[in-house]
């Protein structure tokens, strides 16, 4: 596992003051909000920087970091499981924290029962927020995933140690990106006999080749021929449910939007799919292609230009 | 390793969260919820006894708690933010549905 220099993320000393640190934070935070950045990466640097804030904040967690950071230089051994990458992302030490955080961070504060107050205390676990990112087949059908979650556990010997644990989730058909999944249990231990808190994932959407994704709602280019937009026609397309026929009418132009009720995201009430046409021109490359364009043109009075004027 | 079946469930129209719910979730106290729903920063539905939210709901609590805590931000301020940020969202989605970003093509 990488370690992380959380000061070099934020660009401060490691004597820096809370107000240096707030200071920094503030303005790595303007310059990579996804809203308003221009920096390719800047999702990325967002949560790193995040990340970086949400542990040097908050003096218990800046003073365990401190102390694994000297634990490391010194050729601490901080291995992870051979399962590491998962894809999963830890997305916050407390609660409602908006950041996204790394497996690093994760490790470190991901529910270890580093929790101060006293033994007598009874108090109900933090809720955790993580964030999981899906394809929309999964979306469409369900799925079910394994979800692996990091924490620090202590040996016989009062050593660190990496736990992992992994959850089995369901994940229900219908699910939109941006919502999320409620896992009842599964945030920090509770202390006392204190109930445990809850996990929150928040749903993301992989990119998909074909479908572009609004709400329920899903989009998708149709490629036709000229003479199928012209003329009509009824052709045959993939849709995430199976094939379909689909009736093109006649005289349709490039961008038309055909709406399949229902066929997009299942739910109540369900999305549609809707199928963008797209006119692909059979290329002139063989003598009978431009001998039939040629003929197009001799028949057919057209001017494209017509409404530009002079 | 030990694998560990849990109940998934929706936040959403079958299962949204109560008022507690979802100020456990965002660490907060339920006036703070109150407060949100009353500057409008989360819309909730039912009775106001008995408020329930939404995943929406559950998103716009978190970014409101960040903004008050990181930048002290006052509510109405977030307010602000939160509906301008969405408003970005909003269109940055319908460029993509065009094929297109908001930085070109």
């Amino acid at each position: 596992m990488e370690f992380k220099d959380y000061y070099a993320t934020l660009g401060v000393e490691r004597g820096a003051t809370d107000d240096d640190v707030r200071q920094a934070y503030r303005k790595l935070a303007r310059k990579y909000h996804p809203d308003v950045s221009k920096e390719a990466d800047a999702e990325q640097r967002m949560r790193d920087v995040n990340e970086a804030y949400q542990v040097l904040k908050d003096p218990e967690k800046r003073a365990a970091y401190d102390n694994l950071a000297a634990g490391v230089s010194s050729g601490g051994d901080f291995r992870p499981p051979p399962d590491w990458d998962s894809g999963f992302e830890f997305r916050g030490a407390g609660p409602g924290d908006e950041a996204a955080f790394s497996e690093f961070f994760s490790s470190l504060f991901g529910g270890g029962g580093r929790r101060g107050g006293g033994a007598a205390m009874r108090a109900r676990g933090e809720d955790h927020h993580a964030a999981i990112e899906i394809d929309l087949e999964d979306a469409l059908r369900g799925a079910t995933r394994d979800i692996s979650l990091r924490s620090i556990g202590y040996d016989e010997h009062g050593q660190p140690r990496l736990q992992t644990r992994t959850l089995n989730v369901r994940i229900p058909a219908g699910v939109r990106e941006g919502q999320f999944i409620r896992l009842a249990g599964q945030g920090m231990p509770g202390m006392g006999g204190g109930e445990n808190g809850d996990l929150y994932l928040e749903v993301r959407f992989k990119p998909h080749p074909r479908y572009r994704v609004e709400g329920r709602d899903l989009y998708m280019d149709l490629p036709v021929a000229p003479w199928e937009a012209a003329l009509g026609a009824t052709v045959r397309a993939p849709t995430p449910h199976g094939p379909v026929e689909v009736g093109v009418p006649a005289n349709s132009r490039e961008g038309r939007k055909l709406r399949l009720k229902g066929r997009g995201i299942p739910g109540d009430p369900a999305g549609d799919l809707y199928l963008v046409l797209e006119i692909a021109w059979p290329p002139a490359d063989t003598e009978k292609a431009r001998q039939a364009y040629r003929h197009l043109a001799q028949e057919v009075p057209f001017d494209p230009r017509r409404n530009l004027g002079d | 390793m030990k694998t560990v079946a849990v109940t998934a469930t929706l936040v959403g129209k079958e299962a949204p969260l109560s008022t507690g719910e979802l100020a456990r979730a965002c660490g907060a106290e339920e006036t703070w919820v109150l407060q949100l729903v009353k500057v409008g920063i989360v819309e909730a539905s039912g009775r106001p006894a008995d408020w329930r939210f939404d995943s929406a709901a559950l998103r716009q609590a978190l970014a409101a708690r960040s903004l008050q805590r990181d930048f002290d931000a006052s509510l109405d301020a977030a307010a602000l933010i939160l509906d301008m940020s969405s408003e970005i969202r909003r269109l940055r989605a319908r460029l993509r549905v065009l094929g297109m970003d908001a930085d070109g093509f």
